[in-house]
């Protein structure tokens, strides 16, 4: 049985949380026996008087009469076993603090657990009511890490298909076709009834195989029925049309509800626009050499049957260019508060449908050749005008290009995709009186834009890639043999 | 708290001769609680008086005093003791106005310490409020901190229908300033919830907690710690369980996406159940994870050596919240 | 001090002015308090001074050793709860609800008690439960809040403490009359329920419909109602207008008005009325007139609402001193019987005391059990995950249960 024993003040009646000391009905050096009256106490609801919780040598009394005390303070601290000789030494400062007679202010419990004397006294024993928390509250620690309780969702096939290395900032979505209702929460579910997004045909990426928003935004933007146009090869010549009539109401109104792609493709905007900082340089350059390459490659017969149009040639000039400026294939990342630059290309290609822009990426474009970039360029152009865009192709771009020249413009401050760092326009090829070797000449002239996020790019930079853009342009092969 | 509605049954009985305190040993004893101490020796032992024991007697008889154009107060001196009186509660207060067509008004208010924490034996540490919100025609609140008892008490003395009055023991002891010289008109309102935690617009709030009673105060340590752990909290005081007051739950839960509601009566058929239908049924596409019951088990209340296993911590308030973020 | 009392003597301390006079001690509510109001006697069998009495229908035929015996007992019973108001004030139990003063009634009517009778107690009857040979822990495993209940109602025919006030009379009535449906009445052999419950109770419904019950289904039970003249803080006067024993009457049974300090009465009285309740005779209502020396429990404060005075004409009255005067007075005992008493009763509760604080805390765990016979699915899915919710945290010092959590300091927070 330990020596010293401290004594605290329990609970008197049911969560009373202090007391105050009336009367020491012994003294400092006593003998005291087991239930011997010790001190009178008057709580909230009672005077009570404490009979000894041991037989022993009083050693120190704590508080004085007239200090109110919180349950669970030590009061007395007894020598169970006088006899035995000395004592242990025991420090002169009082446990706690004591407040004022009669104030009412209160005095803590103190850490006399192992605290003051050699000989360890006995754990403090604070029962019923358990006095009140003066302690600041603290958590348990947790070792741990809950399992996750979110149910799964079963797939049909657990195998995944082998995908081209691709790192997107979602696993491409396992092939098979789920089976069993869609999970999604409300939020998403809601997201999905305004786009138009049936969640029954789509993969869920998120835990337990259940669908995020993510998810339903990229099955909106595939959802879309694109019509899609790269524009005329060549044409220089765009008949404007009129665009669609409204209807105007008796007050000479028209209302059209915000829903859908359009409500999503307006909130990507005004997220994009709003955070990065965007800044557009233009270069206008003389083409002329880019659509012979184009007309020679089409006589080539390794090439027949090749869907071939200034397309090709601005994307392999886009790649080209990222190499030798790394730098423009990145993405701000707030939350890390880092840039990531991407080896890999990703290469979007907006295209305007009647339901809205969509843009669908190559993957990795960076390691196509000519000839496999014209194919997926072909392939990406044919899927969009279906409609049968795939969702993993509609995340993940790095870096797009917007071919306004289909509408007979020139140049744009075209908006970054969100999550880009910068997006190249091109626009109508046109001929144009051009200075040729000196002499003003009819030549091709098109006008490149490129707007970039100036957190990441600054002028220089996006001057050194446009004019990289704008050299292999006018000259194809001689950017080729010297870059490729 | 057990002062400040000492403080505010003194100015009812000061403020209305009607007014009357009845109960077991609520007279010379002032309470087991002190919560009437003082009373029958300043205002006499018409108005201040002991009943014999027995709480149907002391439920039944304030039903006649009412008729006769009393406003009794009643205690009844621990929760687990209201059973004997739960007839003349849900049969006869409950539906008298009613049965008589608006003619009769029964302003009887039944005070009720309740909740555990105290180490107490069986009975004394019971949360039966879910068997009195159940029952129309009732009124129930419950105060949790001593600014609220002070008003709290008063209005539901002045109000025309029946009140059951909880006042959580484990909270009897607390102390705040009350300022008793504001006037009764200006309080906050008896049925309305209260936001005691708000988080600043500008921060994100990572979940709602809705607490009443002693569980209130259990909330307020539980986002103490969360904001040291960077999540912040909002904490609502319902004080009002008929009728619930709703609206700034709702709209909390707008923002943060994640309700936790905290009580300690047991969850099958706890408050917490209708406040997660209620709360699902307003904010349903706000919510991100299902509303979570922090609560006491669905089992009797355990003995006194288990009862911090059994009631609702801090510790088991940041777990539900954790669980939320699961989803 | 009073023999067999612990070192407990100024914890009453009751106020040295009278309290105000008022509703409750208007006169014509005092009747219903102890004799010398003009009421019926009650019967007794031993004065306070110890002076043996006799009565027209009511005697004991005690030997030396028996008398001796009941003496130790009484002497014991005190000292073992004046143990329990010491560990309360010690913080080693929640509460305690003393029977200083009481033990007369409790051992008198435990006593006389056969084997195959059952008890129904309130809260208080530690001396019936001791007479009845159960290990006197029992209700220190209660009030530690280590357990509810604690007793097994059949091992030793005494039920569970029931706190809900009177609910156990309309218990023992259904029991009794569960005795008269197994034919256990009407020989010698017969079962007998002694039902106890205090002054206040007889407000409660309960026990007034236990009342009725018992008298048209003639149970054979016992209804014991020690009047120790409080009920917390009020007085008898506030239950009712005439001595208790008159309600019997009313329901249509006999009642008879004991002195409930004088254990050779409380004996008698109970003995008959339990053996001829056994015999088919019952219901039978006892009215043990005694005192209540100490608080209601360890929460409340007499002080607040009775006299000095008052507290000490009851000390002359008490159930212990006037055994010991008579068993001098007969030369019965000497003062070194009456040492070896204090001693064996001193002894019995240093013993109890280390029972006590060694008692093991239960496990969180053990909170799920026995909620359904038959189990829940509800149930057995919130032990579990309770049981994960625990596994999850870091091992602490002496984290375990709750209790253990709270001798750290850092603990629970609610």
């Amino acid at each position: 049985m330990t020596r010293m024993r401290e004594f605290a003040l329990p609970d008197l009646g049911e969560g009373l949380t202090e007391g105050e000391i009336i009367k020491w009905l012994v003294a400092e050096g006593d003998l005291i026996e087991l239930n011997q009256p010790i001190v009178e106490v008057e709580t909230a609801k009672a005077a009570v008087e404490i009979p000894a919780k041991w037989a022993g040598r009083v050693v120190r009394i704590h508080h004085p009469e007239g200090a109110t005390v919180l349950v669970g303070t030590p009061i007395i601290l007894i020598d169970t076993e006088p006899d035995a000789g000395d004592p242990p030494p025991v420090p002169d400062s009082a446990s706690g603090a004591t407040a004022p007679a009669g104030s009412g202010a209160s005095a803590g419990p103190s850490e006399a657990n192992g605290s003051r004397e050699s000989a360890e006294p006995e754990r403090i024993s604070v029962l019923v009511g358990y006095g009140p928390r003066t302690a600041a509250p603290a958590r348990r620690r947790r070792v741990a890490p809950e399992p996750s309780t979110v149910e799964s969702r079963p797939s049909a096939s657990s195998t995944v298909e082998h995908q081209p290395p691709v790192t997107v900032a979602h696993p491409a979505p396992v092939a098979p076709t789920p089976v069993g209702p869609p999970l999604a929460k409300p939020p998403v579910r809601k997201l999905a009834r305004d786009l138009g997004v049936d969640l029954r045909t789509i993969v869920g990426t998120g835990p337990g195989g259940s669908i995020t928003r993510d998810d339903v935004y990229a099955a909106a933007r595939a959802a879309s029925q694109p019509d899609f146009a790269t524009g005329p090869d060549f044409s220089t010549e765009v008949a404007t049309r009129p665009s669609t009539v409204a209807v105007f109401g008796p007050n000479r109104e028209h209302r059209i509800p915000v829903r859908g792609v359009r409500k999503l493709i307006a909130q990507n905007m005004v997220a994009s626009a709003f955070t990065a900082p965007h800044v557009t340089e233009f270069l206008t350059v003389d083409v002329t050499r880019s659509m012979r390459a184009l007309a020679r490659l089409r006589e080539h017969p390794d090439w027949q049957g090749v869907r071939l149009s200034p397309l090709l040639l601005v994307a392999k000039a886009v790649l080209l260019a990222i190499r030798r400026h790394p730098m423009v294939n990145s993405t701000w990342s707030g939350e890390t508060d880092e840039i990531i630059v991407k080896e890999y290309v990703n290469l979007g290609i907006a295209a305007a449908t009647p339901r809205g822009l969509i843009v669908p990426n190559i993957k990795d474009a960076g390691r196509l050749s000519l000839r496999e970039l014209a194919d997926a360029l072909t392939a990406l152009v044919t899927a969009a005008k279906e409609g049968r865009t795939p969702p993993a192709d509609m995340t993940g771009g790095t870096f797009t290009i917007t071919n306004v020249g289909v509408f007979g413009i020139d140049a744009g401050t075209p908006i970054l995709p969100p999550g880009e760092a910068a997006i190249l326009a091109f626009g109508a090829v046109r001929p144009t009186p051009w200075v040729h070797k000196g002499k003003v000449r009819v030549r091709d002239v098109t006008t490149l834009a490129l707007s970039f996020d100036h957190r990441i790019i600054d002028g220089e930079l996006g001057a050194l890639f446009l004019r990289d853009v704008g050299s292999f342009l006018s000259d194809p092969e001689g950017s080729l043999l010297a870059w490729a | 708290m057990s002062k400040a509605l000492n403080e505010g049954l003194r100015r009812a009985l000061e403020d209305d001769p009607k007014v009357l305190i009845m109960g077991e040993d609520v007279g010379r004893l002032g309470g087991v609680f002190r919560v009437t101490d003082g009373l029958q020796k300043d205002f006499g032992e018409q108005r201040v008086f002991n009943t014999p024991l027995g709480e149907s007697g002391i439920v039944g008889t304030a039903v006649g005093l009412a008729l006769r154009g009393y406003r009794p107060v009643c205690e009844i001196q621990f929760d687990g003791f209201v059973y004997p009186a739960y007839d003349q509660i849900v049969s006869q207060v409950a539906k008298i106005h009613y049965r008589s067509g608006g003619q009769v008004r029964l302003p009887i208010v039944i005070r009720i310490p309740y909740g555990g924490g105290i180490g107490a034996v069986e009975h004394h540490s019971e949360s039966p409020e879910a068997y009195f919100v159940h029952t129309p025609g009732l009124r129930v609140v419950t105060c949790s901190n001593p600014v609220d008892a002070y008003w709290m008490i008063q209005q539901a003395i002045r109000t025309d229908d029946p009140v059951i009055f909880f006042e959580p023991k484990s909270r009897y002891w607390e102390k705040e300033e009350v300022d008793t010289t504001a006037a009764l008109a200006d309080a906050y309102p008896l049925f309305a919830s209260r936001v005691v935690r708000r988080v600043p617009a500008d921060r994100p709030a990572a979940a709602t907690l809705v607490a009443y009673g002693p569980t209130v105060r259990t909330a307020l340590q539980a986002a103490q710690v969360a904001a040291d752990e960077g999540r912040e909290l909002e904490v609502i005081d319902l004080r009002s369980l008929s009728p619930l007051d709703l609206a700034p739950v709702y709209e909390s839960v707008r923002r943060t996406g994640r309700a936790i509601v905290v009580h300690e009566a047991s969850r099958t058929g706890g408050l917490g159940a209708e406040i997660a239908s209620r709360v699902t049924e307003e904010c349903f596409y706000s919510l991100e994870a299902p509303v979570l019951r922090v609560t006491g088990y669905d089992i009797p209340y355990p003995p006194a050596r288990l009862e911090d296993e059994f009631l609702p911590t801090l510790d088991r308030v940041l777990d539900a919240v954790d669980r939320s973020e699961k989803w | 001090m009073l023999d067999g009392q612990a070192a407990l003597g100024g914890a009453l301390d009751p106020p040295t002015t009278p309290v105000s006079a008022g509703h409750e001690s208007d006169s014509r509510f005092r009747s219903a308090s102890v004799v010398g109001s003009g009421e019926p006697e009650f019967v007794q069998l031993l004065t306070p001074d110890g002076k043996r009495l006799t009565h027209p229908e009511y005697d004991v035929d005690f030997t030396d050793d028996e008398l001796r015996d009941l003496y130790r007992d009484m002497v014991v019973v005190r000292r073992l709860d004046a143990e329990g108001t010491a560990l309360q004030r010690q913080g080693e139990l929640a509460l305690w609800a003393s029977l200083a003063g009481q033990e007369a009634a409790q051992v008198g009517s435990g006593r006389a008690l056969r084997p195959q009778d059952m008890v129904f107690p309130t809260y208080r009857e530690h001396g019936v439960l001791y007479c009845r040979g159960i290990d006197p822990i029992k209700p220190f495993v209660l009030f530690r809040g280590v357990a509810h209940g604690g007793i097994d109602p059949h091992e030793h025919k005494f039920n569970m403490y029931t706190i809900v006030v009177g609910a156990q009379t309309l218990h023992a009535t259904g029991y009794a009359m569960g005795v008269a449906m197994d034919g256990k009445v009407g020989g010698d052999d017969g079962e007998a329920v002694l039902a106890f419950f205090g002054d206040g109770a007889s407000s409660q419904g309960d026990v007034n419909e236990s009342f009725v019950w018992a008298s048209v289904f003639q149970a054979p039970i016992v209804f014991f109602c020690q009047n120790n003249q409080y009920a917390i803080s009020t007085p008898v006067e506030r239950q009712t207008r005439r001595p208790l024993v008159h309600r019997a009457s009313g329901f249509g049974f006999p009642g008879v008005r004991v002195d409930g300090n004088d254990v050779l009465a409380c004996y008698a009285v109970t003995r008959r009325a339990l053996d001829e309740a056994r015999h088919g005779q019952g219901p039978y209502l006892i009215e043990a007139c005694t005192y209540r020396m100490g608080p209601h429990t360890t929460s409340d404060d007499p002080t607040r609402y009775r006299t000095a005075s008052e507290v000490e004409t009851w000390q002359g009255r008490d159930p212990i001193l006037r055994l010991r005067r008579h068993l001098e007075s007969r030369g019965l005992a000497d003062d070194a019987f009456f040492d070896e008493v204090n001693a064996d009763a001193a002894r019995q509760a240093v013993e109890l005391r280390e029972r006590v604080l060694a008692m093991p805390d239960p496990q969180p765990l053990d909170m799920f059990d026995h909620v359904y016979v038959e189990g829940s699915p509800d149930v057995a899915a919130q032990r579990e995950e309770f049981a994960r919710y625990l596994a999850g945290f870091a091992a602490e010092d002496g984290a375990g249960s709750g209790m253990a959590a709270q001798q750290t300091g850092g603990g629970r927070h609610r």
